[in-house]
């Protein structure tokens, strides 16, 4: 038995081709040092796209949401439902709660939460006291009730705001549902945010469309490749593409109603372009000076004029006639410029400084509604394109600090013209006194431009900001002179 | 109204002028006291250069005597405006260099030397015909002379002004084109132009007055028109006035007129080329303005410009998203590398002739002694305009002193000192032009406004029309020799011009003065009748385009016989082509000439051909200009649609390139060679086979024998391997353009690695064959060789086909039959090592390249290192074949594989054999 089994080896031993093993030996003698020598093209760079988020199957609520509602809170109520936690999430928002958590700042004692609903800007100035107007832009109902009723409420929560056809949704006043609207038909084309819903208030900011931002405006809901190179051409990208969001905590923040900003919290460019630096070495040694945004971002409104200048001193003129881009009695004089350069600042992702209510101003110096942190020192600063928009709003003469009118409503400035009475109705909102004298302060607000972003052909060049006729100005951001010539902040 | 309504009326009258003179008085009083004290001081233009008086060329204050500005005492006040001058090539133009010869070329600079694209000469001394005098010559040319040399000197060195007036001689008389009479030129009433410093050192001088003042014969008011635009001087009907509100009190100008600043890359432009330093405007270019020699003879413009943000019409623009210059773009100035020679920031690159061992010698001039007396001779390339300033050639910053190639190219391109050695930069980095360029000039035909009829190149149609697609064009490859003797491929364009010529009274052949020329073709400004008669192919009374040209002898003849009748003896045409260097234009890498194919396949860029011209007139061809560094080595022959080409020879400039160079006879030998054997062995196998089927069934008696060792095997069949796949990749290098779909480099990859495997593999066989003492087996023993060899011979002849026994008997210690024996032999010995050796050398032209060109270079290692290629390809026929002959057709591969063969059993034969072998 054993010496059969024995021979059989030895015969299948003796019929094992060993001549295969020599061919395995040359084909590994050849291949391996041709595969090792082998030109390899550079590894390809990631792409991009990849880091797109995978959309969910979109689930049509038509045959889902059954009627009928009265009010958006009925809405709501239905929407609950099936996610119950959907009301919790939002309300945790800053969507919501329209102010930054409370932050310690060097020139207050006590910490202090910053945000539209209980500060400034150099735009409307303040929504405190406007919530009938104001809330039209926010994402719930129900301000009628005050405050603290309004925010306080599951119901309130509108989530058809960002979620609903915007063809089928609009909202009024104190952030309830326009008159007339269906809202059946509403909340049965409810879908994830497009850029339509995010539009709506964001493009439209400050009262109109592109007034606030420079970056933003209604041109982007159909834009062209040359209009914004994510949300133009083959991508189509979406607001929520890069503002990606968890249990609708959105991501993104804006420094204009922030003092500092965990980086976390932020969408950057290079969260998609990974390790994509640009082929020439030349343009790499601006990265750690220069934002992406200051190069591929040439120009601010390409496509429709925004707000650069607001005097509202001039506010209230009878006999002038309105217009939208030059004079409106309700908001004074304004400049709108489209298609033009940026400001250049050093910018680490937070506010040096943000206007609190209260603050005393210096009436005849600049009032800095906010102002960018970092300088040429601050490793983690790079020179930024920011919108910049000066304004000249009301102050109180005697306390020095700005006033927040109220300007909607019955009694508001928009009514009366009377600005002492706008004043004095703000007082007990604002809790801030007016002294009965009121002058109008220059104020300037930095707002970072970072949308519109341009095809790499249409990127700023050398000579942008390099040589005579640079829109860089140097020296302001600290250099000794054009790094060209003397060096970068490394040196 | 009474008396008393008077008073009233006086007194209200009085009061009314009271109360007016009061609110004066207040307002006035008001605004004094807000006003601020001083206005801000203007931003100096300036801020360096201080404030200085004009002088005239007395050296009085311009304010006080109303004269012109003498830049040479105005500068010369701080600057040694006389050194300057004489150390600047811009202002000798030629004149140091100048001598009469009695021929049309006097210098080799723009006084004196003929230029056959503005055509008209400077007349010397004794020429019978006069045609650009030197008043002339300033007149036509001035806008682009920057004054001093010929503008002030004569040709004898003396001042122009001292001249004697002399019918016959050109410095004092000028050609009145309407009576073609000469007549005397009146130095001390038209001034000279002094070098002109502002021309260059002012952001912008005003050049429109200053050529309207050259044009008009005013040259001694040049210097001063120039300031036009800077307020200081202003033009008045009859002249000028120096505007006294711009200078301070004691003479000076006012701070805030300092003009004086760097040249910038505009002041360049005005006489060399096209340059827009703006950004935001949309370049466009005057194509083919002689103005703008540079742009109109080569296409080059020095603009940061995006090419797709400029306003020309280029085919593709929007995808051609590179600036025109990325030395502009990067902001460059022409003067960071065209520099001052003794510019003391650019001393490290100036010092040529130190002692070896210094590398830096820091004793450079200061500062203040640099701004005394810059050297205005600028630092200069080695472009094809060979003859002027020849002593500043290479002087310049060039490509390879501020870029590194080997980091540069490391992570691509293979061979780079071979590819640096042999191509310049621009050939690669300038690889397309983006605006026309002249094509040709034809000067033996006027059109009807007395120019020669143009072609660009680079274009379709009108080159400044905006509905003209702009195509741009490739550069020509020329080799290039440096004044330091490398020779490298660079881009060239190349313009061809075709004239009459004659033979002048000294017996020098010259072109046909334009005057003559007009009056040949001309009467009254029309076409004279003769010449009208030749040319108007179809009669209409007026010459198209396509009747513009000589194409006929008629056509010839009818304006030979005018000219002749002009007194010009034996007139006929000649044709001159000239190469343009290229330079400018470089664009980054990403978007230069980096694939290898572009070169090295059969349609390679440098045998690329470049139309020279639509036509040659009436069969004249054109010469090609001998006079400057450019070997034109390449053939100048007319295309089947009668156009004329340059067609690059680089085999002509020893160069051979892989893919693209071969030498036929050596494919064709190699060829024959292979399909020879081929040929041989299939018509011997056919024989075989039938022979066989006539023989009787039954084999000889056969026994197996273990007949290859294990190693044996295994390096025969690597270096199977090896070399079909050396040959295939060889075939690849050779012809790529026939296998496409293989990446030219990796291939060469593939054939340098596998050469190394085949080279170790072989010295490895060559030890083991040594160390078994097997190496006896491969050598023939001389003695009773040919008897033997005569012997397997015949038994291939003739006894094989009878199923004759092998004459050899095949043992493990005696495997080959003499002629196996003998075509190793010379195989291992001397095809083997030759193929190494010219493999090793070709690859050595990177590493060792004086080792190689011992060897003749890659010209001769590439054709012999192929013949070789083709000896091994037979041979694996031959070999292959061979195999078949054993016991059973397969039985010998079979045994190359296994080891065991059969082989024949020869009984009486082996005894022989090991006698032969003791022998």
């Amino acid at each position: 038995m054993k010496k059969r089994t024995l021979t059989r080896l030895r015969q299948s031993v003796h019929r094992f081709p060993f001549w295969t093993l020599g061919l395995l030996g040359i084909i590994i003698v050849i291949l391996v040092p041709v595969l090792y020598f082998f030109p390899r093209a550079d590894q390809p760079s990631s792409n991009p796209a990849d880091h797109l988020p995978e959309k969910p199957v979109h689930v049509d609520h038509a045959d889902i949401v059954q009627g009928e509602f009265k009010t958006g809170q009925d809405v709501t109520r239905a929407c609950l439902e099936c996610h119950p936690d959907a009301s919790n999430q939002v309300m945790k928002t800053t969507h919501w709660t329209w102010e930054s958590k409370a932050f310690d700042v060097p020139w207050r004692d006590t910490p202090v939460t910053i945000g539209k609903i209980n500060q400034i800007n150099n735009f409307c100035i303040g929504s405190q006291g406007n919530e009938n107007k104001c809330m039209s832009c926010h994402a719930g109902y129900g301000w009628e009730e005050g405050r603290e009723t309004a925010l306080a409420k599951q119901d309130n929560v509108d989530c058809l705001a960002c979620h609903a056809d915007t063809g089928a949704y609009g909202k009024g006043l104190f952030g309830n549902p326009a008159e007339g609207v269906d809202l059946l038909a509403a909340a049965r084309s409810v879908r994830a945010p497009t850029r339509e819903n995010c539009g709506k208030c964001h493009f439209d900011g400050g009262g109109g469309n592109g007034v606030k931002h420079g970056d933003l405006d209604e041109s982007l809901y159909f834009p062209t490749t040359n209009n914004d190179i994510h949300m133009g051409g083959q991508l189509d990208m979406q607001c929520t593409d890069c503002h990606q969001t968890n249990d609708h905590q959105i991501l993104g923040r804006m420094i204009a109603d922030n003092y500092t900003i965990d980086p976390k919290e932020q969408v950057s460019c290079e969260q998609c372009h990974v390790n994509q630096q640009h082929a020439d070495e030349r343009l790499n040694t601006h990265l750690s000076a220069v934002a992406c945004q200051t190069c591929h971002i040439p120009a601010l409104a390409t496509e429709d004029p925004t707000k650069v200048f607001w005097d509202w001193s001039q506010a209230g003129q009878d006999g002038r006639v309105d217009d939208h881009f030059t004079y409106l009695k309700i908001k004074g004089e304004f400049v709108y410029d489209k298609n033009f350069a940026p400001t250049y600042l050093w910018f680490n992702g937070n506010n040096e400084y943000r206007y609190l209510l209260g603050d005393k101003i210096d009436p005849n110096a600049i009032t800095y509604i906010n102002k960018p942190a970092g300088s040429i020192g601050d490793p983690k600063a790079k020179i930024f394109p920011f919108k910049l928009h000066i304004a000249k709003q009301p102050y109180d003469v005697v306390n020095n600090y700005l006033l927040q009118p109220i300007t909607s409503g019955e009694n508001g400035f928009w009514t009366t013209f009377d600005w002492n009475s706008a004043f004095e109705l703000a007082a007990p909102v604002t809790g801030l006194d007016y002294s009965g004298q009121y002058g109008f302060a220059e104020t300037y607000m930095y707002w970072p431009t970072t949308h519109m972003v341009q095809p790499s052909e249409n990127a700023l060049q050398c000579e942008a900001c390099h040589g005579e006729s640079g829109r860089l100005d140097w020296e302001a951001l600290g250099y000794p002179g054009d790094p060209v010539e003397w060096g970068g902040r490394e040196k | 109204m009474g008396w008393k309504g008077e008073i009233e009326m006086i007194k209200r009258n009085f009061l009314i002028t009271l109360g007016l003179l009061l609110a004066i008085t207040a307002f006035v009083g008001i605004r004094s006291a807000l006003a601020k004290p001083e206005p801000a001081p203007v931003q100096q233009a300036s801020p360096l250069h201080p404030t200085f008086a004009l002088l005239d060329k007395d050296g009085a204050n311009v304010l006080e005597s109303n004269n012109p500005v003498s830049t040479m005492q105005t500068c010369g006040q701080c600057h040694d405006t006389e050194f300057i001058q004489s150390h600047a090539f811009h202002s000798d133009l030629g004149l140091s260099d100048y001598k009469e010869n009695g021929g049309y070329n006097a210098s080799t600079g723009t006084f004196g030397k003929w230029d056959p694209l503005t055509y008209r000469y400077l007349s010397q001394q004794g020429d019978e015909r006069l045609d650009l005098s030197t008043a002339e010559w300033l007149r036509l040319y001035g806008t682009r002379i920057v004054g001093g040399g010929p503008a002030e000197t004569a040709r004898d060195g003396k001042s122009l002004t001292a001249l004697q007036a002399d019918d016959g001689n050109p410095e004092t008389n000028i050609l009145n084109a309407a009576t073609e009479e000469s007549e005397t030129w009146n130095w001390a009433d038209s001034g000279t132009i002094e070098m002109n410093c502002f021309l260059c050192h002012m952001d912008v001088p005003n050049y429109e007055a200053r050529a309207q003042a050259i044009q008009s014969g005013q040259f001694g008011l040049a210097n001063t028109a120039t300031l036009f635009d800077s307020g200081l001087a202003i033009q008045t009907e009859d002249g000028f006035k120096w505007n006294q509100f711009a200078f301070q009190e004691n003479g000076e100008i006012n701070k805030n007129r300092v003009f004086i600043k760097d040249p910038t890359n505009s002041n360049c432009a005005a006489c060399h080329g096209e340059v827009h330093p703006e950004t935001e405007e949309p370049l466009t270019i005057s194509a083919g303005d002689l103005n703008h020699p540079q742009t109109a003879t080569t296409g080059q413009v020095i603009a940061a410009q995006r090419i797709s943000d400029s306003g020309v019409n280029i085919s593709g623009k929007n995808d051609i998203n590179r600036s025109w210059d990325i030395h502009a773009e990067r902001q460059l100035q022409c003067t960071d590398c065209h520099y001052a020679l003794n510019n003391p920031a650019h001393a490290d690159e100036a010092q040529k002739a130190e002692p070896d061992h210094l590398l830096y010698d820091p004793r450079t001039l200061d500062i203040n002694e640099y701004l005394q007396k810059p050297d205005h001779n600028f630092a200069r390339g080695q472009s094809a305009q060979f003859n002027v300033a020849p002593e500043y050639k290479g002087t310049m910053r060039r490509c390879e002193n501020c870029h590194d190639a080997n980091q540069g190219h490391a992570d691509w391109l293979p061979y780079i000192d071979k590819h640096m050695s042999a191509v310049a930069c621009e050939t690669c980095h300038i690889p397309q032009m983006y605006a026309p360029a002249i094509q040709s000039y034809d000067w033996t035909v006027l059109t009807l406004d007395k120019q020669p009829v143009k072609t660009y190149r680079g274009v379709d149609g009108d080159p400044n029309a905006v509905t003209s697609l702009v195509t741009g064009f490739q550069p020509v490859l020329l080799n290039r020799t440096d004044i330091d003797g490398q020779k490298l491929l660079a881009p060239y364009n190349l313009i061809t011009t075709y004239y009459w010529v004659y033979d002048d009274a000294n017996g020098n052949t010259r072109p046909v003065r334009l005057l003559d020329l007009e009056t040949a073709y001309f009467e009254n400004s029309v076409y004279a009748a003769d010449i009208m008669a030749a040319f108007d192919a179809n009669s209409d009374g007026s010459l198209a385009d396509d009747e513009q040209v000589i194409d006929s002898s008629a056509k010839e003849e009818a304006v030979k016989t005018r000219l002749e009748s002009l007194g010009l003896k034996d007139p006929h045409i000649e044709g001159l082509t000239q190469p343009y260097s290229i330079n400018h234009n470089v664009t980054r890498g990403e978007n230069a000439v980096n694939d290898c194919k572009a070169c090295h396949s059969q349609g390679s860029r440098m045998s690329q051909p470049i139309k020279l011209a639509n036509y040659s007139p009436n069969g004249v061809m054109p010469a090609f200009d001998t006079a400057n560094n450019v070997n034109a080595s390449g053939e100048i022959a007319q295309g089947d649609d009668g156009a004329v080409y340059y067609d690059p020879v680089p085999a002509n400039d020893k160069m051979y390139v892989f893919g693209s160079s071969r030498v036929n006879w050596i494919d064709w030998l190699g060829a024959l060679m292979f399909a020879g054997t081929i040929l041989g062995v299939a018509g011997h196998g056919t024989m075989r086979f039938l022979s066989s089927r006539k023989q009787p069934k039954g084999s000889a008696r056969t026994e197996r024998i273990y007949m290859y060792e294990s190693y044996r095997r295994f390096w025969h069949w690597l270096q199977t391997t090896s070399i079909v796949i050396l040959l295939f990749t060889g075939l690849i290098i050779h012809r790529p353009d026939i296998f496409g779909a293989f990446s030219f480099r990796g291939v060469v990859t593939v054939h340098n690695v596998i050469a190394v495997i085949l080279v170790v593999n072989a010295l490895l066989s060559v030890f083991y064959h040594i160390a078994t003492e097997r190496v006896q087996e491969y050598i023939p023993r001389p003695y009773g060789f040919f008897d033997d060899a005569i012997v397997q011979a015949k038994y291939y002849i003739s006894g094989i086909f009878k199923k004759e026994p092998h004459p050899f008997e095949k043992r493990p210690d005696s495997r080959m039959n003499p002629i196996q024996k003998a075509t190793y032999f010379g195989i291992l010995n001397v095809l083997l090592p030759l193929q190494i050796l010219t493999g090793a050398l070709m690859w050595g032209v990177q590493q060792f390249p004086t080792v190689a060109n011992l060897f003749g270079g890659l010209p001769f290692l590439a054709p012999f290192h192929s013949l070789v290629a083709w000896t091994f390809a037979t041979f694996i026929v031959g070999h292959v074949y061979m195999t078949t002959t054993g016991a059973t057709p397969l039985e010998a591969v079979r045994a190359m594989v296994t080891g065991y063969e059969e082989v024949e059993v020869h009984e009486h034969e082996e005894e022989v054999m090991t006698e032969g072998e003791s022998k």
